[in-house]
Order: structure tokens, then sequence, then C-alpha cells
């Protein structure tokens, strides 16, 4: 093969592929160093892709499957942002991840993080459908990897929610596909200032299932609980692979479906303020990780149904920043489970005296989450503020992030590092975490710095890239702007302290906490059975009346289904193979007659 | 999960003595309350002097932010009082039988 030919497979072939492809090896990987090579190798050979694809805009790689033609690669500058934080991602939980040896989670991460890549490059509907559910079949097996009854259980109502999600895409395709005619994003309808974002009218037959499709990937409220549900019950490593690729993608598909739709700044407004309320009060704190995941991710949703240039670049910046700053949170809660067996904050406290540089990552986190000036999350959140405020019609959600900001500060700036690393000294003295935790952290805390300190190396890469440059150099760092969010955060980190030295700040005490998902694990359980006398009564004259009917029907059914009945009962081989032959030939006699 | 707990009191790292230390003394918290209260006074009055944006809706109005993250804050934390009296139960709450359920 020459290197043409090598440079050509580069620049034509979607970066996820790469990643899938070092997937294939790992359950073979014995050794760490191979290992380490497929973990990383991976996404660094999909950025070289995407750094050497052969454009942006244009289709690269196109397959024609079944008459449906597939645009396999066709990247331009929304997904770019994505793909790359995507990737950037896969290789810092490959390097987390070096200290164990679990070739189901190994596997089945990169085959998450392959397919969220491909996901976010593919250009038409139904390859977006097939990636996406990719990422849900790979992405059960990350709950599933610690292997007690409890994360099977959440294992199984996180796999009802991702398949529900698959479904209601699916149909809406379909629906979409046969009014429309047309799958291929960039076809589907006039652009955004020349990129196909916000390419759908919700209006047009199966978007409202789209949306709700992507809307439970994104955990819009009510639908949120999977979330919250299963991150907590994943190994140290699994809930970092998670939180970042699921809900960001599902970020990208409501920008590149949905943005400008006037519901979404309300559904992602509700989706900031709501978990701040549930944060407070959960003991478990990679479970109120999870709920300000929740709140981080109604900005994103917010800022895509503004869908003003700004908004859409404030909704890719922040998915950039929040990848990175909520997988070092993830990390360092992972680091303190891996060490201590626990994330309860009523069970920790003190840690920093023997894991400092756990303690001093976690604080990196907390303080880009927070929108510290200097850190990631003040450049990135700052548009979507700034998108909702130029708004005068948007001054209730303004106030609503605004309310949500100073949430953020609470639950991730400060309940998580305090109460984990500092607060009441729980006694315990754990190690240290293992090298290749602290350089995961390492990178992700340097690339908070480094997008907070320089932000013009981000916002080169967001969508709107002119937009982004006239804000970078007329209102971020203008001296209001900073001054604003420094007294929105001093006066509320003076609230805390304020609160505590007074013994108001409500304990930590152990418990479930009550949220949407009591509706079906009690709720609805509840109301059947409340449901089953009433009904059981007005059936009961017609079950008399039909009795006779009901009994044949029942002995015909057990007659052919039950276990020994006339299905369950061996047949020749041959009547076997006629009679699938004969079934083959009446399928045929239809196609043709069809 | 790797258990390598040490005994309270023994082992703490160099660079956490380094890092923290000065978190420990006896006035901390005071001297943290004064040091927010600075920070934040001063970016209100700064922000008076130096603002030069016409008000034109309540977020506009200088030192608003201050107010509202004091405001906003308390609120979020203390309505955890009665939120996690009406919401919190027993861990095991999902894996008990239903006893509200009619059999």
């Amino acid at each position: 093969m020459t290197i043409e030919r090598i440079a050509d497979i580069l620049a034509n072939t979607n970066p996820g592929f790469f990643i899938l492809a070092a997937a294939m090896f790992m359950p073979f990987a014995r050794g760490h160093v191979v290992r380490a090579l497929l973990m990383v190798g991976g996404p660094v050979m999909g950025l070289v892709a995407l750094i050497n694809a052969d454009g942006l805009g244009i289709d690269l790689s196109v397959a024609t499957v079944f008459g449906i033609d597939l645009v396999l690669y066709r990247p331009d500058s929304l997904s770019f942002v994505f793909g790359l934080a995507f990737m950037i991602a896969a290789a810092i939980c490959g390097v987390y991840s070096l200290h164990r040896r679990d070739p189901l989670q190994d596997t089945s991460a990169m085959v998450y993080a392959g397919a969220a890549v491909s996901a976010v490059f593919v250009g038409d509907l139904v390859s977006l459908f097939i990636a996406w559910e990719l990422t849900a079949v790979a992405s059960v097996f990350q709950v599933l990897a610690r292997r007690s009854p409890e994360s099977v259980r959440a294992a199984v109502r996180y796999l009802v929610f991702q398949v529900l999600s698959g479904m209601l895409l699916l149909a809406g395709i379909c629906m979409f596909a046969a009014a429309t005619g047309e799958t291929r994003f960039a076809f589907i309808a006039p652009t955004l200032a020349g990129l196909p974002v916000g390419v759908m009218n919700i209006e047009a037959p199966g978007a409202v299932l789209i949306l709700a499709g992507l809307g439970i990937k994104a955990a819009f409220p009510m639908v949120h609980s999977w979330l919250q549900d299963a991150y907590p019950r994943t190994t140290e490593t699994g809930a970092v692979v998670l939180s970042a690729f699921t809900t960001k993608l599902a970020v990208y598909a409501l920008a590149r479906c949905f943005a400008g739709l006037d519901w979404l700044i309300w559904i992602g407004a509700v989706m900031t303020v709501f978990p701040v309320f549930f944060a407070v009060i959960e003991n478990d704190l990679r479970k109120v990780l999870a709920y300000s995941l929740n709140n981080q991710v109604g900005f994103m949703v917010c800022a895509v149904g503004i869908g003003t240039q700004l908004a859409v670049n404030g909704a890719a910046a922040h998915a950039f920043a929040h990848i990175m700053y909520k997988a070092l949170l993830f990390m360092s809660m992972g680091a303190v489970l891996y060490r201590t067996g626990t994330t309860r904050a009523t069970d920790l406290g003190g840690l920093h005296r023997t894991m400092p540089w756990t303690t001093l990552f976690c604080l990196i986190g907390a303080a880009s989450i927070s929108a510290i000036p200097l850190f990631s999350g003040f450049v990135a959140k700052s548009m979507v503020m700034s998108a909702s405020h130029a708004d005068p019609g948007l001054f209730m959600v303004w106030i609503m992030l605004l309310f949500a900001s100073a949430g953020v500060l609470e639950h991730s700036g400060i309940k998580i590092p305090f109460f984990a690393f500092f607060g009441h000294d729980s006694g315990r003295r754990p190690q240290e975490a293992p090298f290749n935790m602290l350089l995961a952290m390492g990178i992700a805390a340097g690339l908070c710095i480094l997008v907070g300190l320089s932000p013009g190396w981000l916002y080169r890469f967001l969508p709107y890239e002119q937009a982004a440059r006239e804000y970078l150099a007329s209102e971020l760092w203008t001296v209001s702007h900073v001054l604003q969010q420094v007294q929105l955060l001093a006066f509320a980190a003076l609230a805390f302290v304020l609160l505590y030295r007074r013994r108001l700040y409500p304990p930590e005490r152990p418990g479930v906490i009550l949220d949407a998902d009591w509706l079906w694990r009690r709720g609805c359980p509840r109301f059947l059975r409340h449901l089953s006398g009433p009904a059981g009564a007005l059936i009961a004259p017609v079950r008399r009346q039909a009795g006779g009917a009901l009994t044949g029907i029942g002995w015909v059914g057990r007659s052919v289904f039950s276990a020994d009945g006339w299905v369950s009962r061996k047949f020749p081989l041959s009547a076997t193979a006629i009679s699938s032959l004969a079934i083959l030939g009446l399928v045929l006699i239809a196609a043709v007659l069809a | 999960m790797s258990q390598k707990d040490e005994p309270a009191g023994n082992g703490e790292h160099p660079v956490s003595v380094l890092l923290y230390g000065w978190m420990r003394g006896a006035g901390f918290q005071k001297k943290l309350v004064l040091v927010l209260m600075a920070i934040g006074l001063a970016a209100v009055v700064l922000e008076v002097l130096l603002s030069s944006k016409p008000v034109r809706d309540p977020g506009s109005i200088p030192g608003f932010q201050a107010f509202f993250g004091f405001i906003a804050f308390g609120g979020a934390v203390l309505s955890g009082w009665p939120l996690g009296r009406f919401l919190r139960r027993r861990e095991d709450y999902y894996e008990r039988p239903d006893r509200n359920t009619p059999p």
C-alpha cells in the first residue's frame, strides 16, 4: 500500500471507524503496552484523520445500502468541535482505565466512543440512527461492568430508556423519510449561515418523534432519571466514559436538527434549575455529579433552542468544556471510589491529607464548572448567558440560568470537593490514586486551564468562527462581564460559608432521594394494582359469557405454545426443510405479485 | 476496589501540607468570610465606577449579580431542609416490597 493510498484512506474515512477498528482488537490485547496502544492509539488515529480530512461541508464517503445513500463521512464545523472533544475524551478515558484490565469494559468503552464519534461525522439520519443505537448497546455494558445486582437492575432500566429513545428516533426517521424522501442533513432544509444546523421543522412528519428520541438521550425533565440511576452504579472508569458521550451526542443531534426551536429554550431552562435542588440533598457524590450533568446539559439545550450564531457557538463550546471538566470531576470521584470503596459524603472527608493531587485536580474541575474567570467554564458558558441576555424576551430564562449558575457553584464547585476532601475528617487515609489516573486527570485539568487562559484556541473550532472571534474581542473579557461573574461567585461562596458556620447547611444523610423514577418504580405498579380490582369486577360478566370461547382459545394456545406443545415437538429435518422452503416460496410469490 | 486505608493520623502526603496546610489555622473560616466579602464588595464598587452599559433591565443594575448570587445560593441550600424531609427514604426503599400496594 502506497503512502498516497494511506493518506487517501485517512482523509476520507470517518474518524470513529478507527476507534471501532481498535476496539475489535481489544478483547485479545494481553499486555499493558498493547492495551495502551489500542486505547490511546485509536482516538489519536481518529484525530489525525480528522485533521487531514479532505475538506469541510462535503460528502467524503458515501455508501449505498438497500438503495439508501448513507453519508458515512461529512465533517463540518459543528461536527468538528464535538468530534474533537469526543476523541480527546476517549484518549483520556483510555489512559484513566489502564490500571485495570477488564476486556468487557475496555472493548465496550471503545465501541461506545467510536460509535459516538462516528455519529457526529455522518451526514444523514439513517447513519445517525445506526451509530446512535451502537452507542446505546455499548454503553449498557459500562453499567453492567460492576457486576453487582444493583448495577444489573440499573442496566436493565437504562436499556429500556435507550431502546425507547432508539425506537422513537427510528419511527420518526421513517415517517420523515417517507413524507419528504430526504434523509441527508445538507438537503433537508435551508441552512443557518451556510451550515446545516436546525434543519428540521417541528411540524414535519415524524419530527416530534425524533425530538422525543433525542430528548430521552439528552435527559429532558421527567425522562432524566436513567442518568442518576445508572451513572453512580458503574465502576470508577464507567462513569467517566458515560459522562463524556451520550448526552453530548444528543446535544449535537438537537443542534443539527432543531436549533432555533423555542420549546428547547424552556426545556433547557427547566433542566438547569431542577437538578440544583436534588443535588443539595443527595448524599452520593457521583449522583450529585449526575444531577450536575443534567444541569449543564440544560445550558446547552437552552442555547440550541435560542439558535442564534452566538448561542449555537455557546452550546458547542460548553459541550467541549463540559466534557473535559465533568470527566475530570468524575475521574476524581472515581479515584476516591477506587481507593475507599465509596463516594457517599457521609463516609468521606479529609481525604486531601493523603490524596493531594486528586484533590487539586478536583478543585480545578470544580473551578471550571463554576465558571470562575480563567477557567474553561467561564469562556464557554458566558456565550450561552450572553445569548439569552441579548434577547429582552428571554429575561426570565436568563434569570433561571443565573440561578442555575449559583446552583452549579453549590453542588459541583463546593459540595463535591468539600465533602470528599475537606469537611469533617472521616479518619480515612487512603493511598493517592494510581499514576495512570493522575496522568489522565492532569491532562483534563491542563485542558480546563488552557481553554480558560487562551479561549481563542477553542473559539477557532466553533461552528461560526467569525461570531466567536467577535465575541472574544468585544465581550468576553470586558470589565463589567468579569466583575459580574466575580460578584455572583464571591457572594454565593460567602453564603455557603455563613450557612455552614451557622449550621444551616443541611447535613448529609444516607438515603434514597425520590425522583421521577418513583413514578414507574412505585407509582405505576400501585396505580395498576388499584385499577385491577374495579377492572376485574367490570370484566367478570363478560368473562362469564365468553367463558366457553376463552377456554377454547386457551386450550389451543396451550396445545401450540406450551413446553410440550406442538411448536416444541421435534420434526424430521426433511419436514423442517420443506416447510422452510414453502414459507420462502410464499414470500417470493408475494414479492413478485406485489 | 482497593482497600489500602492506613490508620488515622498517619501517612499524610507532604504535598498535602504544602498545598492545603494554610487552611488548617484556627481562624481560617473567619478570614475566608472577610476575603470573600472584600472580593465581592470590590467587584460591586468597581462595576459601579467602571461600567458604562445602560441599565435596560434589573439584571443590568450594578451589583445585581452579587445580590442575586447570595439569595439564590442561600435559597437553594435552605430548600434542602424541607425537601430532604419530603423526598428522602431508607437506602433499601426500592428493594423492599411496597407496603402501600394492595395485594
